[in-house]
């Protein structure tokens, strides 16, 4: 019996830590000046949609919207901002470095949509979550006396995205954040499937969300 | 009451084969719906002529046998909106023949092709759409200027929990906008339509 609740112990304890996903976080700021923000200025997080074999999930974006919206920062809808300044932030035409947003800059027209709108920060976000080295199987049966699965199976999930700010005022780039995540989830089968997953995605949205919104309560913190 | 048991099973199974079909039709008649944001742009001081004839307002494309997408209203509507961000003066016709404005350029835009694929055909998790448009261009008196070939691509982030009919009328609607930002940044770099514009300019100003 002892044996029994040592092993189920040692079991659980396994699996449990399995489900734990490693983050890592570097950031760079070519400066230590704080990021002026007021009440009414805004944010935009747009993803980069440019790259042929991925695109940066709308579902990751709005996480990190949340995380900066709880801390009392105005975030435009990504959407809103796009069709505002159609057709500039498209695929095809959004700017992929400072010297093409310079340009776009001075254009009038785009100009004033950025100043209506009160847009201070632009933050690119770029990057995927992607599923590799799944092992095992799970097999699951259904009869007349009734059903279940048997068997194991798991596969590793990593996430890596960056975040760019770019100062729409200076027209700047004021830092940048990388965050990589990797975890293992399982299935097992004992009659019912059993998932123990490890949240690799919400990870890095937790850990790049709190890491930005420091960027920008700084100066929140000082006034 | 073992028929009855071997009824409702009968009945179930029937249910089950019928939503697994179904879930599994591969065919989609799509009609793309969308509003597109009106553009920002500094129009240039050139007049110009949209003929969107009956067979482009009313176009509908068949990239496979089982797949219809109806792209005549919304292109009608985005390229409409995409030729007011480019030119001052613009009117739309029917035919080149109800041209009035003086000295306008006379675009007729036609769709060469159309071109769908889905995860089951590409293996990725995605939808796509590829919109072949062409693009002549004429001056008022009916010179031919040049012929522009105008592709626009769109694709779903996923497929994740879409129909296929959703998913490929979204990818549309991103081929129709991606159409729409392809017109407006490249169209003054056409090289013959940079040249006729130079041209008419100077014309203008010796007379």
């Amino acid at each position: 019996m002892k044996i029994v609740t040592i092993g189920t112990a040692l079991l659980l304890t396994f699996l449990l830590s399995g489900c734990g996903a490693t983050t890592t976080i570097d950031e760079y700021r070519p400066t230590t000046k704080i990021m002026e923000l007021n009440s009414e200025e805004s944010v935009v997080i747009l993803g980069r949609r440019d790259a042929g074999h991925y695109d940066t999930d709308r579902e990751f974006i709005s996480c990190v919207t949340n995380k900066m919206e709880g801390a009392d920062i105005q975030v435009l809808p990504e959407q809103q901002f796009v069709d505002s300044i159609y057709p500039w932030f498209e695929p095809r035409t959004a700017p992929k470095g400072l010297k093409r947003l310079k340009r776009l800059m001075k254009d009038q027209a785009i100009k004033n949509q950025v100043k209506r709108q009160k847009i201070r920060y632009l933050v690119w976000l770029d990057g995927s979550t992607q599923t590799h080295d799944k092992g095992g199987s799970i097999s699951c049966a259904i009869g007349p006396g009734g059903g279940g699965c048997f068997g194991f199976a798991q596969w590793e999930k990593s996430s890596a995205y960056e975040a760019i700010v770019w100062d729409l005022t200076d027209l700047t780039e004021k830092g940048r954040l990388r965050v990589d995540s990797t975890g293992t989830s399982y299935m097992v089968g004992v009659v019912a499937p059993i998932p123990l997953l490890t949240p690799v995605k919400n990870d890095a949205c937790n850990s790049l969300g709190t890491q930005l919104k420091q960027f920008f309560s700084v100066e929140n913190n000082q006034e | 009451m073992p028929t009855t048991k071997t009824t409702f099973f009968s009945a179930l199974s029937g249910l089950l084969a019928l939503l697994f079909i179904t879930g599994c039709s591969s065919s989609a008649q799509v009609q793309v719906q969308a509003q597109f944001p009106t553009v920002v742009s500094e129009p240039k001081p050139v007049n110009a002529a949209i003929v969107f004839t009956d067979e482009f307002k009313t176009y509908i494309a068949k990239p496979t046998k089982n797949i219809t997408i109806d792209l005549g209203a919304a292109q009608t509507s985005l390229l409409s909106n995409a030729f007011s961000g480019l030119f001052n003066e613009i009117e739309f016709v029917s035919s080149a023949d109800q041209v009035s404005l003086a000295n306008a350029l006379v675009i007729i835009p036609s769709v060469q092709e159309v071109q769908v694929s889905t995860p089951s055909e590409t293996y990725l998790n995605v939808y796509e759409v590829w919109i072949k448009y062409n693009l002549d261009i004429q001056s008022a008196s009916g010179e031919a200027i040049d012929s522009w070939f105008m592709p626009a691509y769109g694709k779903t982030p996923d497929s994740f929990m879409l129909s296929k009919s959703n998913a490929i009328q979204d990818a549309a609607i991103i081929a129709l906008r991606d159409a729409g930002a392809k017109l407006l940044l490249d169209f003054y770099r056409i090289p013959s339509v940079y040249n006729w514009l130079v041209q008419s300019q100077k014309q203008e100003a010796q007379q």
